[in-house]
């Protein structure tokens, strides 16, 4: 209790109680990722922050993560200090957004992440605390501490966590981080920092048309962040659940069908600044009873995909 | 038994930890070369000069020196932080975003 008081005093902690990060700890993490400990996973350029492994692994340990969660930490760390992912911006944002991590691929199972009902809510470990260490990382190594780097107005609980994975099992569609290169088979993170969330609410609509008619009108009554940085990368994420998959699934529509849809509804939509079909990614999760698709809705950035490896990538160091 | 705990870090808070503190005010604005800095976001720009046209009627300020970031999700240029210290008296940043 008294190293929980400490770290609570140095304001090293999201306020939630932390696992003591010992130096055995943090060790037998780094070999389940196959990292040695100054192994660099990314930068913040703007504010002269380097994340190395041990990094990742001590905030792994602090959040509650099994160590054969830290290879999926590790890629969303990753993913969310590439360029475009853009953390100084993302986790210093009046707006408060915070960063989802969606998880493709066997680790899903190995690890039991929650993909259906309620993957968005608490009661998963898995789920739980890699959205945690990620947000421990960007609070204690990228320095977004609040009322320092984190200037949100409000913030929202989704920065405590926020990770779920895709229901593959549960849908015909291609996988998300398939449609966005990875390998079919190979694990990956897409990290998306996102500003609003909110649902197209569609009960009644029995056709694809129909239904993401509602997803279209919801898009453009909420508008889509995007400006010539960002260029043609930016992004939104659409997590569509069961009852609305059914629907699109039944007609024989796949994703990329109700993309090329949606992309014709939005034609003329100037606060939905996506700059191409691609920029549309959909992921099914969720679970039954209410008819709705999810949309969350970016900050200035790039939602960003990263393989989950063990050991450095492409074998690099 | 004692616990060892790594710390989480990449070190000390700039400012917070440091003792580093923001500069203090100057008592007068008379003669200051004022920085503008815009961030790009709706109508920043024209409400920044309004703000500077407001100022000059109320205080003898030098010139002034107006940075307008290149993206709202991106900070300054290196080059505009240059020229915001080196020649600037004070800085207003009006828009968050």
């Amino acid at each position: 209790m008294a190293l929980m008081e400490d770290y609570y005093d140095r304001g090293w902690s999201d306020g939630l109680p932390v696992v003591p990060p010992t130096p055995e700890l943090v060790t037998d993490f780094l070999a389940a990722a196959g990292l040695d400990p100054d192994h660099v996973v990314g930068t913040v350029p703007t504010r002269e922050v380097m994340v190395t492994a041990e990094h990742v692994a001590i905030n792994a340990v602090m959040a509650g993560c099994r160590r054969d969660y830290t290879p999926v930490v590790v890629a969303a760390v990753r993913a969310h200090l590439h360029e475009k992912a853009n953390c100084h911006s993302t986790t210093g944002t009046l707006s408060g957004a915070a960063q989802v991590v969606i998880v493709n691929g066997p680790i899903r199972r190995e690890i039991d992440i929650n993909c259906t009902s309620g993957c968005f809510g608490p009661g998963w470990r898995a789920n739980a605390t890699i959205g945690r260490a990620l947000r421990l990382v960007v609070r204690n190594v990228c320095r977004s501490v609040p009322g320092f780097l984190d200037r949100a107005s409000f913030s929202t609980p989704a920065r405590y966590s926020f990770c779920f994975g895709e229901d593959e099992e549960g849908s015909d569609w291609v996988p998300l981080s398939v449609e966005r290169g990875v390998p079919e088979g190979t694990s990956a993170v897409t990290v998306h920092s996102t500003m609003t969330m909110a649902s197209a609410l569609d009960l009644t609509s029995r056709t694809p048309e129909g239904i993401l008619d509602s997803v279209a009108d919801e898009l453009r009554t909420r508008g889509v962040a995007g400006d010539a940085w960002l260029g043609d990368g930016s992004t939104v994420v659409l997590v569509i659940g069961p009852e609305h998959r059914r629907y699109l699934v039944d007609a024989g529509w796949s994703k990329a069908d109700a993309r090329a849809y949606l992309w014709k509804q939005l034609a003329g939509a100037t606060r939905v600044k996506v700059a191409k079909p691609e920029g549309i990614l959909m992921v099914a999760a969720g679970g039954p009873g209410m008819a709705e698709t999810w949309l969350l809705l970016p900050h200035l950035a790039w939602a960003i995909t990263e393989p989950v490896v063990i050991g450095p990538p492409n074998g690099g160091s | 038994m004692s616990i060892i705990g790594l710390d989480p870090t990449s070190g000390p808070l700039p400012g917070r930890d440091t003792g580093r503190r923001a500069a203090p005010r100057p008592e007068s604005l008379d003669g200051a070369v004022v920085g503008l800095v815009v961030n790009g976001l709706g109508r920043s720009e024209p409400l920044l000069e309004a703000l500077y046209d407001e100022l000059r009627t109320l205080v003898p300020t030098g010139r002034v020196v107006k940075v307008v970031k290149s993206s709202v999700s991106v900070p300054p240029e290196p080059m505009d932080w240059e020229r915001l210290i080196s020649e600037v008296t004070v800085a207003v940043a009006g828009f968050g975003g």
